[in-house]
């Protein structure tokens, strides 16, 4: 399905619309402006119906499909609320620039003012941190018409968000484009990339290798990519704050990429990684069995790789605790790496004198660090794991936290999505 | 391997109780020659629990170390020196990575014996010449796959009057060339020659439906045959039931469902698993599935799903005796198919992993850089 200016449309209309797109863009660029406001208050509107559960029917699926706990998606719901917005707004893109005039010798001083980059293509993933429909939110905040390219699983939730985001204002419906066409229908991805002063782009590294190839040189990518998170401890961890910890990764189900993957110790004596890697397996253990059992598929592929890992420990000094689903993996190396998900994670030694060296090479890959060490250790670990490239320090139960007002992967969407103009 | 040499002479390829014997004595004899010629494999095996010498009847198969394809993928297990290995394969590489399998002699003689026993029990062996088409690649020195390979080894199950490739070399890379294909076709619909399709599912999907979209549709000579082989797995994502495929073969090629045969196998599993009129791969006398639990990787009771592992005594050259693949499967009891095999058969459900996409960790981690230790 198709969503233009608040219509749904068949794909076969797809080659009259896309020819349709630009001209109706630059009408509007012309002709009209939207205020954060109308976004705010729809969008209010919309998080109170999908609360009511108006739309339970589509959102479930693919709630499900997209492995988003009740938890993950009450959170998302927050910030669409129009307490979340405004503060959002406020953080990112204010004060304004028109409140910070240059002076300019022999003239009067040159005004400025923020306006929108024009049109901003979305290339969404599935996950919840790109929930597409957030993601033309952002767009919409920052005043930019939207082309939403739907990822291929999304069954339509999205689409339907976005409708009932346009009929709540009708004013959003020139400023809302929603295409399902498929990454390898090039035609369309380059037509709507040519039309756009922006490209937005959320997944893998190919998929924003595909996006620069899109986007001509003058065109601004903007790539929310792939990252990975890990848990840091130094000295002696609680049952409790090792219990929260073993929470996040089963309830994550280490699939985001806030999910720890794994827990560099503070050491470099591999006795105490063993020791600690033995404790936290009973506690991932017990954990584990609170919760319902991840997708079949999912721990199919753990039991495979880490009966491999089992097989090849002789060569590679690694030890494998498995059992009810749950495992460890000790190993000696400090690499960065995915874990087996599904609530199997590694244990790995890694001295604080070495964390920058060990983690800056994957700087752009960084997300969150789950920090479990003594008080007054925390302002320099936190400091050192922000040097390295952490652009997120939280307590290791709180990883995948989502509070409104979070900047996403150390910048600012809104920023990025507008431009600044000097008068004068 | 005289254990292992009788099985793959047996007369009737799906008489499961009358080898259940002889197979688990092939099995018991082939782990010993692995044990003492593969320094990895008797590891392996230690790892696993099983003390040299165990004895291993009919009902301890399972306790035979299952060596996961990713273990193949990243190591090369030898149980004979390489100048004995005839012919070397490699799997089409998933993900890049692909195993290195070799065969000796006699282990290729054993395959022989089961490719003839099985084609001439699923009515492939055919002394009419007919014309191939392979969707598939066409065989080049460099090209290892095992596809192409078997591709071109299934020409021989009739006599070829000519082959026609889908992969054809052009310019220093393959290049996909439906077109010609269909051409050829259309020729060989008015001769009285029979045709052989061979090749992965998705691309005589592709082909076919082609073919309906142009508006063709051809009536081949009696005899002719669609066979398919490497798996659905180019399917997923695009939800194409086999029913379609066969509606396809009918209304483009004038093919009936029956004459519509697919084969399914693996480099580290080289068993010849065909589809019965019902479309079921029954489990051949060469080898035994077992279906493990895929958390505790335990055999689980049929008709539960889970990790599908393959056993078969056929080769000598490497320890493929158990080989767990990246599949997840049911194994359906016997006498539930009602084509006139009795045994089991084997439904493959699906790859193991998570869906694509839904997973920023993981695509984060492909790229890491490997930073030393």
């Amino acid at each position: 399905m198709i969503l233009f200016q608040g219509q749904l449309y068949e794909d076969r209309e797809l080659p009259r619309l896309r020819g349709e797109l630009e001209a109706r863009c630059l009408e509007t660029i012309a002709s009209r402006t939207i205020a954060p406001e109308q976004v705010i208050s729809a969008c209010g509107v919309l998080a109170e119906r999908v609360r009511r559960g108006d739309y339970d029917q589509v959102l479930r699926p693919f709630l499900a499909d997209f492995h988003i706990s009740p938890g993950q998606f009450e959170a998302a719901l927050r910030l669409l609320e129009p307490g979340s917005l405004r503060r959002k707004l406020a953080l990112e893109l204010g004060p304004g620039p028109e409140d910070t005039p240059l002076p300019c010798p022999g003239r009067a001083p040159i005004q400025r003012r923020r306006f929108p980059l024009g049109v901003l293509l979305h290339i969404a993933a599935g996950n919840v941190d790109g929930l597409p429909a957030y993601s033309v939110v952002e767009g919409l905040l920052a005043g930019n018409i939207n082309i939403l390219k739907l990822p291929s699983m999304d069954r339509g939730a999205s689409l339907l968000l976005l409708r009932e985001l346009a009929a709540i204002e009708p004013a959003l419906k020139d400023f809302v484009y929603v295409f399902d066409v498929p990454s390898s229908d090039l035609a369309s991805l380059t037509e709507f990339a040519r039309i756009a002063g922006g490209v937005v782009v959320w997944g893998g590294d190919e998929a924003v290798r595909a996006a620069r190839t899109l986007a001509g040189p003058d065109t601004r990518v903007i790539p929310w990519g792939h990252k990975l998170s890990f848990a840091y401890v130094s000295g002696e961890a609680s049952d409790g704050d090792l219990a929260a910890l073993a929470k996040h990764i089963c309830e994550t189900r280490q699939l985001l990429c806030s999910s720890c993957q794994g827990i560099f110790l503070d050491t470099e004596d591999m006795g105490a990684v063993e020791a600690f890697g033995e404790r936290f397996f009973q506690i991932l253990q017990a954990e584990n069995a609170r919760h319902a059992p991840a997708d079949m598929g999912l721990r199919a592929k753990a039991s495979l790789q880490l009966w491999t890992e089992a097989l090849e420990a002789v060569e590679t000094g690694r030890r494998v605790l498995r059992g009810g689903g749950a495992g460890v993996t000790i190993a000696p190396d400090s690499r960065l790496e995915l874990s087996a998900l599904a609530g199997n994670c590694w244990v790995k030694p890694l001295p604080r004198r070495r964390i920058v060296h060990v983690l800056s090479p994957e700087k752009g890959r960084l997300q969150t660090a789950g920090l479990l060490c003594p008080p007054e250790e925390r302002p320099a670990l936190s400091a050192l794991l922000a040097r390295a490239g952490v652009v997120r320090v939280t307590w290791a139960g709180d990883m995948s936290r989502t509070l409104p007002g979070e900047a996403h992967d150390g910048l600012y969407p809104l920023q990025l999505y507008s431009r600044i103009v000097e008068f004068g | 391997m005289k254990h292992a040499d009788a099985l793959f002479r047996w007369k009737d390829p799906y008489d499961l109780p009358g080898t259940n014997a002889l197979f688990a004595a092939a099995m018991a004899e082939n782990a010993a020659f692995q044990r003492r010629s593969c320094r990895d494999y008797d590891h392996i095996c230690a790892i696993a629990g099983l003390e040299r010498g165990a004895k291993l009847g009919p009902g301890d198969l399972h306790r035979l170390p299952p060596i996961p394809t990713l273990y193949f993928k990243r190591h090369t297990l030898r149980s004979m020196p390489e100048n004995r290995l005839l012919i070397r394969a490699a799997s089409s590489g998933t993900g890049g990575v692909k195993s290195r399998v070799g065969f000796d002699a006699g282990s290729l003689r054993r395959g022989l014996d089961m490719s003839l026993t099985m084609a001439r029990r699923h009515g492939l062996l055919s002394v009419k010449p007919c014309h191939y088409f392979i969707l598939g690649y066409q065989p080049r020195r460099e090209n290892d796959t095992a596809f192409s390979k078997t591709g071109f080894g299934f020409t021989f199950f009739a006599p070829a009057l000519s082959r026609t490739y889908a992969l054809v070399w052009q310019n220093g890379g393959y290049q996909l060339d439906l077109k010609a294909m269909e051409k050829r076709l259309i020729r060989a619909a008015k001769g009285t020659v029979p045709i052989r399709t061979i090749g992965f599912p998705s691309y005589t999907y592709l082909l076919l439906r082609g073919m309906e979209e142009r508006g063709i549709h051809l009536r081949m000579p009696a005899g002719s045959l669609i066979t398919m082989g490497g798996g659905w797995k180019q399917f997923e994502g695009q939800k194409v039931e086999k029913s379609e495929l066969y509606r396809l073969a009918r209304s483009v090629l004038g093919i009936g469902e029956a004459q519509c045969v697919e084969f399914f196998g693996a480099v580290e599993h080289p068993i010849l698993y065909t589809t019965c009129p019902r479309h079921h791969f029954h489990i051949p006398v060469y080898s035994r599935v077992l279906i493990r639990d895929p958390d505790t990787l335990e055999p689980v009771p049929e008709g539960t799903p889970g990790l599908v592992d393959l056993l078969t005594p056929m080769t000598a050259s490497m320890p493929l005796l158990s080989v767990m693949t990246d599949d997840l499967g049911v194994l359906h009891p016997a006498g539930t198919c009602g084509c006139g095999i009795e045994g089991p058969w084997l439904e493959i459900l699906g790859r193991v992993g998570v869906r694509d996409i839904v997973t920023c960790a993981a695509g984060a981690a492909e790229y890491l850089k490997g930073v030393a230790p």
